[in-house]
């Protein structure tokens, strides 16, 4: 079993087909001319095309639930953290707070006393709270949008980025799939969104989203480039696309007892790497395509309800997966001494994002024209100085 | 893309206050822009017109929520001018320290709100942090926090209570520790300068020409200030110079409006000590002052943005015949659509941001 995908494939072909199909031929039996699809369906999932897209079923829930829980720590930590830097508290909604709030809202008058206190939680509740939010709130279409890309470029957008959640490993033994080309897939997956991004802005017949989705797209089309380059300088020293190379590849040769994952040798590779991935997740200082302070909400202005929610969430996978992708190529993966490899990777993804949002409440937001400049003309360049330092590396060891 | 307007505004997250901005783009550069006043006109001058002289003090607090004290104190000098009532010296002296108090924290109200305009709301959590230990200075003598109706005609209301200035020194020390942090955080930072500088200029003849005053006007470095030029209340007395700052050249960016604002709230803290120092004793309010007034006044003060003029004319009753109000602001506003061709949408929020707007005194 080297994937989750695998261990689901043979789940599926041992366990859960062999139970299902008797009950669907059973009722094919008992009424024969109606219930004919069942015995079609039973067919179907015996079917090897049936038994992957049940397998798949599987792996994508699981790494739902895994994406999702990640984004709802990733987010507590985010906003405990700003406030920590705009010397605030933060959230502070808890368990012990709800009695408050049922007390409030059947209008009782709470008693506040020097003992009583109330509302002093670590704010776990939150996130809870707003994703209730978003579900009771009504996806109001606005009237002259075009409804069919209205609704599909969120969808574009949302469902491209649970995929990258499935193509990256935490380990060699926690993996939903195992692809060979694994990393230029999830990069493929990555440029999918901006055809959703286009789509939605155009879609809402509005100018603020227009504005944001073609700023979106002429970004993430600057920042594409140079991100392939700079992770081609690994590719090309590990000699494969797959995670599971790259990291062996990285401890194999050691220098004065330390390993020499991929950030030693080429650091410039790596600073590259950050700055394209943050433009690409779409954060401060790169998050233009979304500046509230021009265009309101960007390209999101007119999504409201669950859609904004789940989009708010993929945008939250996105940094994600991209601390999960540089703690790939460049620190080393799962490799760590003492404690399981998934604790060493999750330490590593989680200081990346540490590190994302201390940035985010640190700088202003940088300008359309500045930021396709830096693409083309620092970026471009120094990936392929990169580059050229790798293939000198390759050929030294 | 074809050219097309952008409404930013009347609900607007660039707009601080109820004004539009429409704007014209190319793509992303601005080829035209026209601002739209008086979504919140509130006939400020008609209504003083009902209202007995002393009554006005309420409207005048109302006329900007940022610097509520140096309005109603421009309102408070025509005033006096025209009934020809002699304030007291503490009471003048009184009057210039709540003034530059009132002055930074008009300042580090336009420090809060500029950062997110930039993209960063950390500072805007910094900098209301910072103008509440001014609030509560001013609240110290006056009780209030936003709207304090503290300088009336013929001197203030009350005296500063003892150990004000005690009060005052540990605040001031506090931020200019602060101020030294922003410095660092703001002025060190690439990406704060590849946003402000070069960005929204306009050279000094062209901003008075257009009518630009304040900080606005000294931060293409022409060293006018009415605190001195037409000085008044315990000015003459105090040590100082105007500070300008320069983009080069005679011009003004966003990075030098930022530069000035910064160091005026220096130099205000610098006439606060001054001011507590030199404060004689005596009463805070003279012995009589008129009810009615005959003639007609014109005074005009360094408010927190620029120039405030007020002009009044009385006809013998207790009440103003005419009051006009010159707002710095709505000059200033109105001359955006010169320094806002050329640049980007994403400029919009950080040339706007840096001029300091304030829709209460420009719609009146």
């Amino acid at each position: 079993m080297t994937s989750l995908y695998d261990w689901s494939y043979w789940f599926c072909e041992a366990w859960l087909v062999p139970l299902l199909t008797p009950l669907l031929y059973f009722q094919e039996h008992i009424m024969p001319p109606f219930s004919n699809p069942a015995g079609d369906l039973a067919r179907w999932m015996e079917s090897d095309p049936g038994l992957n897209v049940l397998a798949w079923t599987i792996v994508v829930n699981v790494a739902l639930m895994i994406g999702f829980t990640n984004v709802i720590i990733v987010v507590y930590l985010e906003r405990k953290i700003a406030a920590r830097i705009m010397d605030r508290r933060g959230p502070m909604l808890s368990f012990h707070s709800l009695k408050e709030i049922a007390n409030d809202l059947a209008g009782s008058i709470p008693e506040y006393g020097w003992k009583t206190t109330t509302y002093a939680g670590i704010g776990i509740l939150q996130n809870v709270a707003d994703g209730i939010k978003f579900f009771c709130k009504e996806m109001i279409v606005p009237a002259k949008a075009d409804r069919l890309l209205y609704t599909i470029g969120p969808v574009i957008f949302i469902s491209s980025s649970i995929l990258l959640l499935v193509l990256v490993p935490f380990s060699p033994r926690v993996a939903a799939s195992s692809a060979p080309l694994g990393l230029l897939v999830v990069m493929a997956a990555f440029s999918i969104a901006p055809i959703g991004v286009l789509t939605t802005g155009w879609a809402c017949n509005n100018k603020y989203t227009l504005i944001g989705g073609m700023r979106s797209a002429a970004q993430l089309m600057a920042y594409e480039i140079p991100l392939l380059l700079s992770m081609a300088g690994v590719f090309l020293v590990a000699g494969s696309f797959s995670p599971m190379d790259i990291v062996a590849q990285q401890q194999e040769v050691w220098l004065f007892g330390i390993p020499m994952w991929n950030i030693i040798p080429q650091f410039l590779g790596f600073i590259v790497f950050m700055v394209c991935i943050l433009a690409e997740v779409e954060r401060i200082p790169f998050d233009l395509p979304e500046a509230e302070a021009e265009l309101v909400e960007g390209w999101t202005t007119e999504i409201g309800g669950l859609r904004l929610g789940l989009t708010f969430a993929a945008e939250y996978i996105r940094g994600f997966v991209g601390a999960m992708i540089a703690t790939v190529l460049f620190l080393g993966g799962w490799a760590g001494p003492f404690l399981p490899g998934e604790i060493w990777f999750l330490i590593k993804v989680y200081g990346i994002l540490v590190f994302f949002i201390i940035l985010r409440w640190t700088v202003p937001r940088i300008r359309t024209d500045q930021i396709l400049l830096l693409g083309w003309k620092r970026l471009l360049p120094l990936s392929l100085v990169n580059l050229a330092i790798a293939i000198l590396y390759v050929e030294v060891f | 893309m074809a050219e097309m307007w952008i409404h930013m505004g009347p609900q607007h997250p660039m707009t601080h206050g109820l004004w539009n901005l429409r704007i014209k783009v190319d793509g992303e550069t601005i080829t035209d822009a026209e601002p739209e006043l008086g979504y919140l006109h509130r006939s400020v001058e008609k209504i003083g017109e009902r209202r007995k002289y002393f009554m006005n003090t309420t409207l005048t607090d109302r006329l900007c929520y940022a610097s509520a004290m140096t309005w109603t104190h421009c309102y408070c000098l025509t005033a006096e001018e025209l009934m020809g009532v002699e304030v007291p010296p503490r009471a003048k002296y009184i009057r210039t320290v709540v003034l530059e108090l009132q002055r930074i924290a008009s300042h580090l109200m336009w420090l809060a709100s500029y950062l997110p305009d930039l993209g960063l709301i950390t500072g805007f959590l910094y900098g209301m942090r910072d103008r509440e230990m001014f609030l509560n200075l001013l609240e110290i003598p006056s009780g209030g926090r936003l709207l304090y109706n503290y300088v009336k005609i013929g001197g203030v209301k009350r005296d500063l209570p003892p150990g004000f200035d005690a009060k005052a020194e540990r605040v001031m020390q506090t931020l200019e520790r602060r101020l030294k942090e922003y410095e660092d955080l703001y002025d060190n930072s690439k990406i704060f300068r590849m946003r402000t500088d070069d960005v929204g200029c306009y050279s000094a003849s062209d901003a008075i020409n257009w009518g630009i005053t304040g900080p606005n006007l000294r931060s293409a470095g022409v060293p006018f200030d009415l605190r001195q030029a037409d000085s008044y209340d315990a000015y003459p007395e105090l040590d100082f110079t105007p500070v300008t700052t320069s983009a080069g050249n005679g011009r003004s960016d966003c990075f030098s409006r930022y530069r000035q604002r910064i160091d005026e709230m220096y130099q205000s803290m610098d006439l606060v000590r001054q001011a507590l120092v030199k404060m004689p004793e005596g009463k805070v309010m003279a012995g009589s002052v008129p009810v009615r007034a005959r003639g007609e006044a014109f005074r005009r003060t360094e408010d927190s943005r620029g120039e405030a003029l007020m002009y009044l004319i009385g006809d013998g009753t207790d009440r103003p015949y005419r009051w006009k109000i010159r707002s710095p602001m709505f000059t200033t506003v109105s001359a955006a659509p010169h320094f806002l061709k050329g640049y980007k949408v994403a400029d919009v929020p950080a040339i706007m941001g840096s001029i300091d707007m304030c829709i209460g005194e420009t719609d009146k």
